[in-house]
Formats: C-alpha cells, sequence, structure tokens
C-alpha cells in the first residue's frame, strides 16, 4: 500500500471503485453513528453490572465525551471535511450496496481523522483492489488471459487451501505500461494488471509467478495545506504514564508486578492547558490540587477504568515516553496475566483488540532498534522517545536528560525500587508517587507543546514529511529512509505509467563504486584568508543536471542498437548513458526537484521567522528535506536496498569528483599574475563538495571578493543546477589533514563569526598542553574529562571487530543486566590499567565502577592514543619537535596511580598519619602537624578551611537545586536522598579524614569544631543516578576530592569508605 | 558577660578616661555545637521556619481578619474567600542552576555572573505541606518577595487552580525590649568592614589610621574625646583577602605560603593594636578563611597569635548579636542582604535589611540561594526580639536610617561601607540611637 499519510482534508474521497459519491458520503455518515452507539451501549452496560461506586465513575468519564453531532451533519446535508491521521486496512466483507458486484472477503481501507469541529472520524473506503502487473510474455494475446486466468486461479486456491476466498484473482487485463528500468524509445509495452482479493495475495501470487510487480494503493487527492486547510483539527492528545510496583533490584515485568499507577493528561490540539487531568492508583490516595483522583481497590478495576477513560475520550494521537516499548506493552501483557480479557480493547473500532508484536527496525542511519509494535486502531502513537532517538544526538535519551537538555528543567527521578515503599505506604506517600508521575507527563507534555517543538509545529513537520514524500505519519518514525524514496518513486510512477520491478534482494555481489574525492590536503598553518567555495546540494543538482534516473538510464547494448544521437544523450565520467530530458524526463529529477523547492520554502520561511523555537523547527524541517534529498542517492546506491542502480550513483560520484577537479583547475587557471591578479591562487584542499582556495591577499575583505568572482564565474560552467556557492572565509587556517582543519570563520569582513581555534599563542598552548599532560598522569584530571562515549548500535555477535564499548556492555550486562546498557544507548567508559598486552577492549571500564573501586585509569593510553595523535596533527605545522616538545620532558616525569582498593596487598597495608604540612609521619596522633611544621599553623588552616567552605557551598547549591527539581521545599528529597547526597558526604568525607585530624590535636591547633569534622555517617543507599549532569557532577566532584586527597599526600586507601552504590544508565 | 578592663586614651594634657558598658553576646543561637552533617536535607529547616511562623501568624489573625476561615493549600475550594499561610517560592527564570555550570561545556564561554536575576516572567508559589498553588493578582510583586518568606494570604482559588491574593500580612517588627533611659553621657560603637588586609589595592596607611584614629592617637582634643567614647569596635566580616588561586587545594611552594599567611599575620598586628585599647568583635566575611555556610562560625584563634591573648578580643558569629548596656545589636557581614538583591529589587539596601526584620527572619534566601547550614530542629535566623540596631558590612556606601513600628519599637539601620571603598567608620551612638559616619 502506498497510502499516504498527509494532512489532507478531503471532501468526498474519490476512489475509483466507488460508485457514487453520495453513496459513499453516506458510508461515511454510518461510520459516525457507529461510533456513537459504542458509547451508549458501553456505558448502559455498566449501569447495569456495576455498583454505584463504578457509576460514579461512568459520570466523571462522561464528562469528557467528543461533542454531540450537530443536526446538519446527522442529516447529511453537511459534507464532512476532516483531517487524516491515521490509515490502515482491514480484511471484511466487501460492501454489498456499494460494491454489488463483488463479494467475499476484501481489503477496506480505514481513515482516521478529526474534523474541525471535534468530531472523530473513521471513513470506510471499499473497493480498493490490490493489483500488480507482469510483463505480457510475448505471444500473449487477449484471449489467452482467461486461460491464463484459470490456471492462476487454480495455483492460487493450491497454495492457500484454509482461505474460503470465492475468488482468489479477480481479474486479468491487459494493459499498456513501461518499465521504470532504462531508456526505452517505444512509449510503451503490453502489460497484464493481475487484480487479486487481498493484499497479501500480492505477495504469493507474485511468488507463483515470480515475476516483476507493481502494487499501487490509492490515488487519492489531498488538499494542499494551506490557507483554511493550514489549520489544524483539534485533536486530542492523550500523554500518559504508568507506574509499576518492581520487586527490589529488579526491572518490573508484567508477569509479576502490578501497575499502581495511570497518570493521563489529555490536551485539545491549540489549547495550552491540558482539559483533563488524573491520575488513577491503587489503593487510596489523597488528593492533589488541580487533579482528578480515582482510586480502586484492584487493578483488574484500575485497567478497565482506564481502559473505560481512553474509550470515552477517544484520543487521536497517543504520547508518552517509552510507551511503544514500555508502557502500552506492559498494560496489556499484565492485562493478559491477570486474565482480563475485555482490557485491550483500545481502539477505536469496537471489539477490536489490541495486538502486541516484537519488531525491530534496521537502518544504516539509526542503528538496530528493537521495539514492540502496538497497534492501537485510529489512535496514532506518538513515542517521544523514538522522536528523540530518530532527530537528535543526545548522550542519554533517558527523560530527565532529555528535559534537562531541551527544557533546561530536572526532574526527581524516583528509582523503580522505592516505587514499591511509596505504594506499600499510606494514602500521602502514594500521593507523592503520583505526583511525581504527574511530572513526568508535565515534562513530555510541556515538550510538545510549549518548548520544544510547539506542538504544532511537531506535528507540522512531521505532517510537512508526510506530505512531501507520501509515506504515513508513523513510518516517519518507525521506518528508514529507503521508505519515503520509494513511496515518491511509487506516487510518480503510477502517474506516469510506469511500473516498477521487484528486483530480488541481490546481496552485495553487485560491488561497489568509487566514492567521493578529496583533493590531496597541503597541510600546515596559512596566515592569509582562506576562501571556501562549497557546491549547494551537490548530489542532488547532479542527478537534476544530467537527468540521471533509472528511465533515463541507456543500457549499452540498447546505445549501439538504438543508435541516439549524441547531443540526446550524457556520457558520465563512469561510462554510462542517459539521454536528456528532451527525450524522456527522469523520475528522481523530479522528485527531487519537489523536495529542493519545498527545502527552498521552508529556507525562505526561516528567514523571516523571528522566534528563535519556530526557527529551530523550520531548520529542523529544512534539514530533513536535505536529508532526503540526499537519500535519494543513497537509495540508489544502496545494494540491499529496493531498488538499487548503482550506474546511477557510480555516475553521481564521478560527476562529483570531476566537478571537484575541473573547480580546481579553473580556479588556478584564471586567478593568476598573468590573469591579471595580484597573486597566483592556489587550491589546497578540495573535500566532497568544498574547494579551498588560497588567492594570496592578505585582507578578509579581498579574499570575499575574490572568492565571489570565482564562485560565479565557475558556476556559469557548470549546467543547472549545480552551482558553486561561496560561503565563507578561514583566517587564519590551520589544516591538519584530510577532514581536519581548523580557523575563524568569516562571513562577515568586519568581524568573525566564531573562534575555531585558540588564539595564536604559541608558547601559551604549548604550556597548557604541559599542564594538562602532567595533571593526567598525576591523576589530577577529572574523571569525567576522561571517559569516553560510544553508542551501542547492535549486540556484541553483531560486531565483527571486538570495541571497547560493546565488551563493557557485555561484561556489565554479567554483573548486573538490569542496569547494563542496551542497544541504542551510548555507553561511557573509561581505559583502565591492566595487565601488559591487553587489548584496549579488554580495559574499558564502567566509570562509575572505576570510582567505586578506585581503579587505577591509564594514563598511558589517554597520552598516547587519545592525546598524542591530535595533538602532535595541530602541532606539527606549527612547532618543531613537537613530539619532543610536548610529550617528553620534565612535566612527564612525576606519576601517580590511585591504588585499587579493592586489590589484595592494600588489605595488608598500614596506614599512618602524616603530617599535613609536609608528610613526615607523625606518631603521636593528637597531633596534626610535625613539629617542624608548627608554625604554619595559619597557613595550613586557611587552606583547610577553604576547602571546607568550598564544600558548603556546593552541599548547599547542590541540595537547592534537588528541592527545585522536586518542586517542594517542605518535603525530603527522595531521589536525592540517594544521589546528590552521596557525591556530596563522600566529599565531604574525604575533607573530614584529612580534617579529623585536625580536630583530634585540638591542644595545637585548637577546636576545627567546624560542623563537618567529627563523625559522619553515611549511611545513604543510593539509588539512581538522576541524569547525566547530575552524573558529571558526581564524576568531577569524586574527581575533585581525589585530587584535593592526593596532593595532600593521602594514599587512595581510605576510600574505601568511599561506599558508592551502582548507578544505572538507561 | 565581659566588662572590660579601664582602659586610657593618650592626650596631650592628661588623661582621658576611655568610657566603658556591659556587653552579654548573644551568639549562643547562631553557634554550631552538636550539629553535624550527617546527611540531612533542607526540608527540615523550612518546615522549622514555617512552623515557628505560623504560629505567630495565626496568633495575629484574629486581628487581621478574624471573619475568615484558615485553609490549608490542598484544601482549597474554588471560589471560597479564606487565608492560607505558607512559604513562598519565587520561580525565576534566570536563576542560575549549578548543574549548568557542570553539564555546559565547560571551555565554552565563563558563565556571565549577573548582578540581579529578576525577570519579569517571574511568578510566585505558596508551599505548605500539603503542597503548592501558584499565586496571582497584582497586590504580591514577584520583584519584592523571595522564596522562602512565610506570610498569611488572603485571597481564593480561581477556576484555574491559582490563588488570586487580595491582601497579605507579614509577621511584621518582633516585639523590643525597651531601651534604657539615657544616663547622660554618649557612647559610641565604631563599625567598620571590608578591611581587606592583604588585597592589591589595600593601603597600608588607611589601616594604621584607623587603627590610631580609634585608640586616640590622633587627632586634637575634641577628637580625642570622642574617641574615648567608643566602648565597642566591632568588624564586620571580610578583614583579609587572599590573592587569588592559592586555594585551590594544590600544593604550595613555599614562596606561595608565605603570601598566604602574610594578610594574616598583617591583620593580627593591626587588631592587636585596637584590642590592647578598645573591646573587639570580629566577625568572619566571605572573604575570610571561616565555613561558607551562615552561621559562619568565630575565626579560629590560631590565626591571632596576638590578639587573641587580649580578654577584649573576641571573634564572634556571623551573623552577630549582643548588647551593650542592655541596647541590643544584631548584624550581619552582609550575605543575606547581599543575596536579596540578587534576587529581588528595592530602592535601597535598606528597604531590603527594613523587610528582612518586617518578614522577621534575617536571611529568607538562605538556604535557597544563600549557603546555609542544614539545621534540622530550629530556624536560628527567625529574628525573635526586635533589635535596637541593625547593621550590614560589605556595603557599597554608608548609609543609614530609623525605622519605627506599630508597637513602638524603634530600630536603627546601618549600611556599614567597605573600608577599602569609602574610607569610612560608622559610628553609633549607644544612647539615641543616633548614627553618624566619618570620614577617616
Amino acid at each position: 500500500m502506498s497510502a499516504t499519510g498527509n494532512p489532507r482534508k478531503r471532501q468526498q474521497p474519490p476512489t475509483p471503485a466507488t460508485p457514487s459519491p453520495q453513496l459513499k458520503h453516506q458510508a461515511v455518515m454510518e461510520e459516525e453513528d457507529f461510533d456513537e452507539d459504542v458509547f451508549l451501549e458501553e456505558t448502559l452496560l455498566q449501569y447495569e453490572e456495576e455498583d454505584s461506586q463504578r457509576r460514579a465513575l461512568a459520570d466523571r468519564l462522561a464528562k469528557w465525551k467528543r461533542p454531540a453531532l450537530s443536526p446538519s451533519l446527522l442529516s447529511q446535508s453537511q459534507n464532512i471535511v476532516f483531517q487524516q491521521l491515521e490509515i490502515d486496512y482491514v480484511i471484511g466483507d466487501s460492501h454489498k450496496e456499494l460494491l454489488p458486484s463483488s463479494s467475499g472477503p476484501a481489503a477496506i481501507i480505514r481513515i482516521f481523522g478529526v474534523t474541525k469541529e471535534g468530531h472523530s472520524v473513521c471513513c470506510l473506503v471499499h473497493g480498493f483492489e490490490p493489483y500488480f502487473y507482469i510483463s505480457c510474455p510475448p505471444g500473449m494475446g487477449p484471449d489467452d488471459i482467461s486461460h491464463f486466468h484459470q490456471i492462476l486461479e487454480g495455483r492460487m486456491r493450491e497454495a492457500n487451501r484454509n482461505s474460503k476466498v470465492p475468488k482468489f484473482v479477480r481479474r486479468i487485463e491487459l494493459v499498456q505500461r513501461r518499465s521504470i528500468m532504462y531508456y526505452q524509445q517505444q512509449g510503451s509495452q503490453p502489460f497484464l494488471k493481475i487484480v487479486v482479493a487481498l493484499p497479501t495475495m500480492v505477495t504469493s501470487c507474485r511468488g507463483i509467478l515470480d515475476r516483476g510487480i507493481q502494487i499501487d494503493g490509492l490515488d487519492l487527492i489531498s488538499h494542499v495545506p494551506e490557507g483554511e486547510f493550514s489549520k489544524m483539527a483539534p485533536f486530542r492528545i492523550l500523554s500518559f504514564d504508568i507506574e509499576c510496583a518492581g520487586r527490589k533490584g529488579l526491572f518490573p515485568e508484567p508477569t509479576h508486578d502490578p501497575v499502581i499507577q495511570v497518570a493521563n493528561l489529555v490536551t485539545l490540539q491549540g489549547e495550552d492547558q491540558p482539559f483533563v487531568r488524573n491520575v488513577m492508583t491503587l489503593k487510596s490516595c489523597a488528593p492533589i490540587v488541580g487533579v482528578d483522583v480515582m482510586s480502586f481497590d484492584t487493578e483488574k478495576e484500575l485497567l478497565l477504568a482506564w481502559r473505560d477513560f481512553i474509550r470515552e475520550v477517544d484520543p487521536d494521537i497517543i504520547i508518552g515516553y517509552n510507551i511503544c516499548k514500555f508502557d502500552l506493552p506492559y498494560l496489556i501483557q499484565r492485562a493478559e496475566v491477570l486474565g482480563i480479557a475485555e482490557f485491550p480493547v483500545l481502539g477505536r473500532i469496537r471489539n477490536s483488540r489490541v495486538r502486541v508484536k516484537d519488531t525491530t527496525f534496521s537502518s544504516r542511519q539509526y542503528g538496530t532498534r528493537e521495539s514492540k509494535e502496538v497497534t492501537v486502531e485510529g489512535r496514532l502513537q506518538f513515542d517521544l522517545l523514538q522522536a528523540m532517538q530518530r532527530d537528535h544526538k543526545l548522550s542519554s535519551y533517558s527523560l530527565n536528560s532529555v528535559s534537562a537538555h531541551f527544557l533546561n528543567e530536572q526532574k526527581e527521578d524516583v528509582h523503580h525500587s522505592i516505587i514499591s515503599d511509596l505504594q506499600n505506604g499510606n494514602s500521602e506517600t502514594r500521593r507523592r508517587l503520583a505526583v511525581y508521575c504527574l511530572k513526568e507527563l508535565n515534562i513530555c507534555y510541556a515538550y510538545l507543546p510549549q518548548r520544544l517543538l510547539d506542538k504544532l509545529m511537531f506535528v507540522y513537520n512531521y505532517v510537512e514529511m508526510a506530505r512531501v514524500t507520501g509515506v504515513p505519519f508513523s513510518f516517519l518514525l518507525s521506518r528508514g529512509q529507503s521508505i519515503k524514496v520509494l513511496s515518491q518513486l511509487l506516487r510518480k510512477a503510477k502517474q506516469k505509467n510506469l511500473v516498477i520491478p521487484n528486483v530480488k534482494q541481490a546481496g552485495s555481489e553487485q560491488g561497489t563504486y568509487e566514492g567521493a574525492t578529496v583533493l590531496e590536503a597541503r597541510a600546515g598553518f596559512y596566515e592569509k584568508p582562506i576562501a571556501t567555495l562549497d557546491f549547494a546540494s551537490l548530489y542532488p543538482s547532479i542527478m537534476m543536471a544530467y537527468n540521471l534516473c533509472y528511465c533515463t538510464l541507456v543500457t549499452p547494448e540498447d546505445a549501439r542498437k538504438l543508435n541516439l544521437p549524441p547531443e540526446c544523450v550524457n556520457k558520465t565520467p563512469s561510462g554510462e548513458t542517459f539521454v536528456k530530458s528532451n527525450l524522456q524526463k527522469g523520475i528522481l529529477p523530479e522528485i527531487l526537484e519537489e523536495l529542493l523547492a519545498a527545502r527552498k520554502r521552508a529556507k525562505a520561511d526561516l528567514k523571516e521567522a523571528k522566534d528563535p523555537l519556530e526557527k529551530a523547527v523550520l531548520d529542523g524541517r529544512q534539514l530533513a528535506l536535505k536529508i532526503s534529498a540526499n537519500s535519494v542517492y543513497g537509495f540508489t546506491g544502496a545494494t540491499i536496498g529496493q531498488l538499487p542502480c548503482l550506474e546511477i550513483s557510480s555516475s553521481v560520484t564521478s560527476y562529483g569528483r570531476q566537478m571537484i577537479e575541473h573547480t580546481k583547475k579553473l580556479v588556478e587557471d584564471k586567478f593568476t599574475v598573468l590573469g591579471g591578479y595580484e597573486h597566483n591562487a592556489e587550491v589546497i584542499y578540495g573535500d566532497t563538495d568544498s574547494v579551498m582556495v588560497q588567492f594570496g591577499v592578505s585582507s578578509v575583505d579581498e579574499a570575499m571578493n575574490l572568492g565571489r568572482e570565482a564562485a560565479d564565474y565557475i558556476s556559469g560552467t557548470f549546467i543547472k543546477p549545480i552551482k558553486l556557492e561561496f560561503e565563507k572565509v578561514y583566517y587564519p587556517y590551520l589544516l591538519i589533514s584530510k577532514k581536519r582543519y581548523a580557523g575563524l570563520y568569516w562571513t562577515n569582513p568586519k568581524k568573525f563569526d566564531k573562534m575555531d581555534t585558540k588564539e595564536r599563542d604559541v608558547p601559551g598552548a604549548v604550556q597548557y598542553v604541559k599542564n594538562t599532560i602532567s595533571d593526567l598522569l598525576m591523576n589530577r584530571m577529572d574523571l569525567s574529562l576522561l571517559v569516553i562515549t560510544k553508542g551501542l548500535t547492535k549486540t556484541g555477535d553483531d560486531y565483527e571487530v571486538k570495541a571497547a564499548h560493546v565488551e563493557l556492555a557485555e561484561r556489565m550486562r554479567k554483573r548486573d543486566a538490569a542496569t547494563a546498557p542496551n542497544v541504542g544507548d551510548r555507553v561511557p567508559y573509561v581505559i583502565i590499567k591492566a595487565a601488559k598486552g591487553a587489548k584496549a577492549y579488554e580495559r574499558s571500564e564502567d566509570p562509575i565502577y572505576v570510582l567505586e573501586n578506585n581503579i587505577p585509569i591509564d594514563p598511558h593510553y589517554y597520552l598516547e592514543n587519545q592525546i598524542s595523535k591530535p595533538l602532535l596533527r595541530i602541532f606539527e605545522p606549527i612547532l618543531k619537535n613537537a613530539s619532543k616538545e610536548l610529550l617528553q620532558g620534565s612535566h612527564t616525569r612525576s606519576i601517580s596511580i590511585s591504588t585499587p582498593s579493592n586489590s589484595g596487598i592494600m588489605k595488608f597495608a598500614k596506614k599512618q598519619l602524616t603530617c599535613i604540612g609536609c608528610k613526615a609521619l607523625i606518631s603521636n596522633s593528637d597531633h596534626t602537624l610535625c613539629s617542624h611544621c608548627k608554625g604554619r599553623e595559619a597557613e595550613l588552616y586557611c587552606k583547610s578551611i577553604a576547602n571546607v567552605a568550598e564544600l558548603e557551598e556546593l552541599f548547599g547549591r547542590l541540595w537547592t537545586q534537588c528541592q527545585e527539581c522536586q518542586g517542594s521545599l517542605h518535603q525530603d528529597v527522595l531521589c536525592t536522598s540517594a544521589y546528590f547526597a552521596q557525591p556530596r558526604l563522600s566529599n565531604i568525607l574525604s575533607e573530614k579524614k584529612s580534617t579529623e585530624r585536625h580536630g583530634r590535636s585540638q591542644a595545637t591547633i585548637g577546636s576545627m569544631e567546624l560542623l563537618i569534622l567529627e563523625d559522619l555517617v553515611v549511611d545513604v543507599k543510593m539509588q539512581q543516578a538522576c541524569n547525566p549532569a547530575c552524573r558529571d557532577i558526581l564524576f568531577s566532584v569524586l574527581a575533585e576530592s581525589f585530587s584535593m586527597a592526593i596532593s595532600r599526600g593521602y594514599p587512595g586507601a581510605f576510600y574505601e569508605h568511599l561506599n558508592i552504590p551502582k548507578m544505572s544508565f538507561y | 558577660m565581659a566588662a572590660a578592663a579601664p582602659m586610657e586614651v593618650d592626650s596631650g594634657n592628661g588623661v582621658v578616661q576611655r568610657k566603658q558598658s556591659i556587653y552579654k553576646s548573644m551568639d549562643e543561637s547562631f553557634e554550631i555545637q552538636k550539629e553535624m552533617y550527617r546527611g540531612q536535607q533542607y526540608s527540615q529547616i523550612y518546615f522549622a521556619r514555617l512552623h515557628l511562623m505560623r504560629t505567630l501568624l495565626y496568633s495575629l489573625l484574629p486581628t487581621w481578619k478574624p471573619h475568615l476561615p484558615i485553609c490549608t493549600v490542598l484544601g482549597l475550594e474554588e471560589g471560597k474567600e479564606c487565608i492560607i499561610v505558607g512559604t513562598l517560592y519565587k520561580h525565576m527564570k534566570l536563576k542560575p542552576s549549578i548543574l549548568d555550570e557542570y553539564s555546559k561545556e565547560r571551555s565554552a564561554s565563563p558563565l556571565v555572573k549577573a548582578h540581579n536575576f529578576v525577570h519579569s516572567d517571574d511568578y510566585l508559589v505558596l508551599e505548605d505541606e500539603s503542597g503548592r498553588v501558584k499565586l496571582r493578582g497584582s497586590l504580591l510583586l514577584p520583584s519584592v518577595y523571595v522564596t522562602g518568606i512565610v506570610v498569611a494570604l488572603h485571597g481564593k482559588e480561581t477556576g484555574a487552580g491559582d490563588f488570586m491574593v487580595e491582601d497579605i500580612l507579614e509577621a511584621g517588627l518582633p516585639h523590643q525590649i525597651e531601651l534604657p533611659l539615657n544616663s547622660g553621657e554618649d557612647k559610641y560603637v565604631a563599625f567598620v568592614s571590608g578591611l581587606s588586609v592583604g588585597s592589591s589595592s589595600a593601603n597600608p596607611l588607611h589601616f594604621q589610621l584607623f587603627v590610631d584614629h580609634i585608640t586616640g592617637h590622633l587627632g586634637d582634643e575634641k577628637e580625642q574625646g570622642i574617641a574615648a567614647q567608643i566602648v565597642q569596635v566591632v568588624v564586620a566580616g571580610n578583614s583579609v583577602e587572599f590573592p587569588r588561586g592559592l586555594l585551590n587545594g594544590q600544593n604550595l611552594g613555599s614562596k606561595d605560603q608565605s603570601r598566604l599567611s602574610e594578610p594574616i599575620k598583617e591583620l593580627d598586628i593591626l587588631l592587636t593594636q585596637i584590642a590592647a585599647g578598645i573591646p573587639l568583635d570580629i566577625m568572619p566575611g566571605t572573604g575570610d578563611p571561616a565555613n561558607f555556610s551562615l552561621p559562619q562560625q568565630p575565626l579560629h584563634k590560631c590565626l591571632f597569635p596576638g590578639s587573641a591573648a587580649y580578654n577584649t578580643f573576641r571573634s564572634c558569629t556571623n551573623p552577630h548579636s549582643f548588647e551593650l548596656d542592655n541596647v541590643r545589636f544584631l548584624g550581619t557581614s552582609g550575605q543575606n542582604i547581599e543575596d536579596l538583591a540578587k534576587y529581588s529589587d528595592a530602592k535601597s539596601k535598606l528597604e531590603f535589611m527594613e523587610r528582612t526584620l518586617r518578614w522577621r527572619h534575617l536571611a529568607p534566601t538562605a538556604p535557597n540561594t544563600l549557603g546555609c547550614y542544614p539545621f534540622t530542629d530550629r530556624d536560628p535566623f527567625f529574628i525573635e526580639k526586635c533589635p535596637h540596631v541593625y547593621f550590614v558590612g560589605n556595603q557599597e556606601k554608608y548609609e543609614s536610617s530609623l525605622i519605627k513600628g506599630s508597637d513602638g519599637q524603634v530600630v536603627r539601620l546601618i549600611c556599614i561601607p567597605r573600608l577599602l571603598k569609602q574610607e569610612l567608620l560608622s559610628w553609633d551612638d549607644l544612647n539615641r540611637l543616633r548614627a553618624n559616619s566619618n570620614a577617616n
């Protein structure tokens, strides 16, 4: 099906096989009445069988019903205009009235949508006929069709014995069509159009025939979302979140752990405030301001109440965080475990059950993601987690970190093991939990509508994408790029009477082709302005300029046979032949034109947009369109894709290479002293679609003028729409090697836009580097700065080469499966010291584990692999003997490695007191200072107290931040009694250890009766890291206390007191 | 209680006897004795504050609006007029977050330190143990109030779940002990703050002039007469300034070691000269070698080997409270007012000071934005008794005013400038609550 997910507002769906619009209209109306009936019946039923409490609930729910249908709608005097959201098909009996000619099961397309007034619409389109084409064997005439039909019908019946379909192959027609592959001179050739009863039969029938086919779907006319139709229908958007009572240390599983709370927010599209805000809880719950709290005694009642709620409120879009993977499947599986058969009837279609299936989504761009697909008919699911993972690269996708990233708002995180305790408490603690649950929603919510992407824009953005590419809304989230390209191809092909062959998955045997070119980089430091000439959307432009398409490709034999005049064909540098657009306009160029036109519109809007949010949205849109345009090229080159055509992709890259070379030549030929210019221009570097030129002039202004001149001059030599643009000047510019460069970026001769490098203070830079290296070797480096993060895109077995982060993920899974990173997560790790010869991937370790066990990191790994290479790359062009200067010398001599607290040898070590001033051993435990350092009391006191002050400040700020996140001053912070306290306390603890000794020797230094110094009991159990930001603080605070302790001469041994329990990343 | 020994002021023609007075320290509530960091949270201090203030506000309600019912936030009903009592929380758009400092790119541009974080989008929320409610109404200006104040509000819940405020009741000035009768003789207390010994812009000559002045080694007979009337010197914070970057936990070279102890030594010499003549209270401030959180604990005696030998030398807490001849003094080294100035607006520092008295809380923004020890059972910043003199140190300029309470309370407010900046000395007349300043 190539049905589309456009925001279409349709009046009368002009379906091909619909007998009359009037009848069609009636079908829609029937559907509406039908929906109403469902609700009436349901509520009636409940009144009969349930007690008064139940009735009260039903009354409550009734408030949120959809508006009543107006008489004009009921009397069918008004056209129904609605916005389409979901589209799918079901198998049902064909409609007797609408399609009197056919019988038996047929595919019925359902379009779900909402009208302007907020009425829910389900439009059933009858008469959809799945079909495909086979090319007509030579010699087969119209007379042979019926015979062929019989044979095929027989074979189909054999293959589908259980089926009760009266007629598999509806009919076979002889039509004139043309294949999309290769340029053909004759207009078209005969094809057989085979129409079958059900869409699923296409595959089996095709299997029988083993021939090229084309299925095609609806050809609907949609309203362009402009003017009146650009308004959005008032969708009902439900945001929900569930809480489960997990068992200690285990992630909740539907087979064991009850659902204890469900929080819901329902908002009408376009409104700020939700109109329904409620929480359903298991067991009593104290009231919450502004929230409707409903309590139930059993889980069954809770689940059923939620079901009723869904059906009554009838949301069009269901959003939430990780709902597709967790919340929805959990509810359904839980209902299954409890044996509530009537629960999973959540869709808009009466009595139709929600289905759950596992899906694996694999895409080159997004990696492999496992997910659960829950089909709730007629309700669009929009999982924000998926949207985030898809559109943004973040180090963590926990709701908390996402909200911290975009909204600058933290939320407290209640770990699932606390949830059970709260649930088992009283109604107050359950209230606490409910508030937490709602807060999560609010963030989810505040997300969509107000801050990140104004919900309208979010929907618009996807709607725009869906409109341009012609795939359903839900595909945008769940499928990769190629489906978009394919969908556009199908659309265009249908218009042009072309059919698309069914190419068998050929694997990678088709071989590869040469990629983009990179001109040799002339490494060095350039003190003159470097102008950068960029090709705008190079690959799409090439495809448009040279009319590269499936249907314009001429095979070598055809080329010889057809003897096309040379002025009508383009011979590409890779040796392929394509006809020019005057003979045959390609489909791909047309698609690209549309995409780029849409992008141009978005860019124009972007220029006018004022609001930063709107800007961000438009920018996202134009970027998405750019990616789509570029993916067309990728589509032709994807050897395991739908329709690979390496002739196209290799031609594209060959043209690209040629153009870069051509540009280089033109620039160096024209801008010479001989040509009347002051200096000889020099191309110092060129990448896929850009060329860096040194014109030799010394001012940015002149370089800009020359750059513009060159761009215009060279653009003139290319076929439209290939265009060379002058964008920016780098001055000064440091070219290290291919793909690595830095420079000050100028787009305006007056001031530079951003600083890409540090100041050109070479001695200063050298000193900075030396200090950093020394810090690293001295173990003074903040551990968080040493964390390397890599995304886990597949499981260990799928990786061919052992990678550090994959190995670590495996190891963590063995330690604690519940908290180990999953596919799709980003894995942070550090490299630790290990036995000689151990491979890097064996030495990766979880940073938290490293801190917990005080495992020494391997400074040399960082020095050699992470630091020295890039450093030398940067410094070599500007510094002689860079390696010797930077990486060897006195600053690398002193090395301090922390002693692991879990190693055996430390158990035998005896701790002894040393003087705070000079580290000499002191025997008298009443003193803090040795006799030699006595005179330095004041100084040493100042130092210690400065540390205390610093810690106190941090303590105060962190705790109040926690209160802020929690949103309450008078209640204890939950997650963090847990979290923040720990780094804080541990920090103070280490502090205490050093100052305690001051305290003990009150005789000498007097009483350091400062707060912190006495016994400090750390019995707080850390539950979980709130979010990455908190985690970073943990790292740096710990690292800081480490380095502080180290500088005071304390061996790492006492860190065994730092009992930081495991944190989990999710 | 400590009475200063009789001391003399030199004079050309004979000896002027220095006046004396009876000193009583009231710092006990600011001292941290057995309290320790055991993982307490700040909810407890807020709870203690709410409890104290609520009892107080409830006692005022019968005279304020006796006819209205009292509600909790949770018990609010739409449209019903009532009184709620709770802690204010100000939601601030510009409030800096520590998480930003850590999570944003560290090397990228340093975080801009704004002077004032007030924004027109700020709004107030009232919170009690039961919940929070957003406040509306033109009466309650978000720019005036800060997080942590406990007030009683009259109003009703609107349809949107907000509380429309119609009237506000603050606790007002506390009860004041009666000012002792004028004994006829003038006695002065000298305040000084922000000595900043060791700072690059400090001038040792100024310090010496200041010391000579109050000890009576300078000026004519009249001036010496005045100097003789000084019965107490209060050093209100920021007495030393360390070179930046010295105290970062790294080992110091021997040169830096002396740089660190030099200012302290210098200060000790100055203080010894004063303490030899006049009773001296020294309070810690932000820049001093003391702990960070309020209440700051007294500077350690090991820092002052010279002056600590005198019994006239007292190292005090910040905030600091004492009585001289039954005149009560209360003051801080300035952090509380400094923080209010960051998170709210007022015409002058004196207005901030007056507000804290009327709110009956010395440091309402602690612990929210002002570092504070997590007390569990009390709130030491609650002002139980009204002082006669209320001073804050380390302000930009000298300012003073007299405010009167509804029960006849009279309070002298003084902003003490930084010595370094203004070279001014603040004087306070013990008997008539007169304040004046004196150029050095």
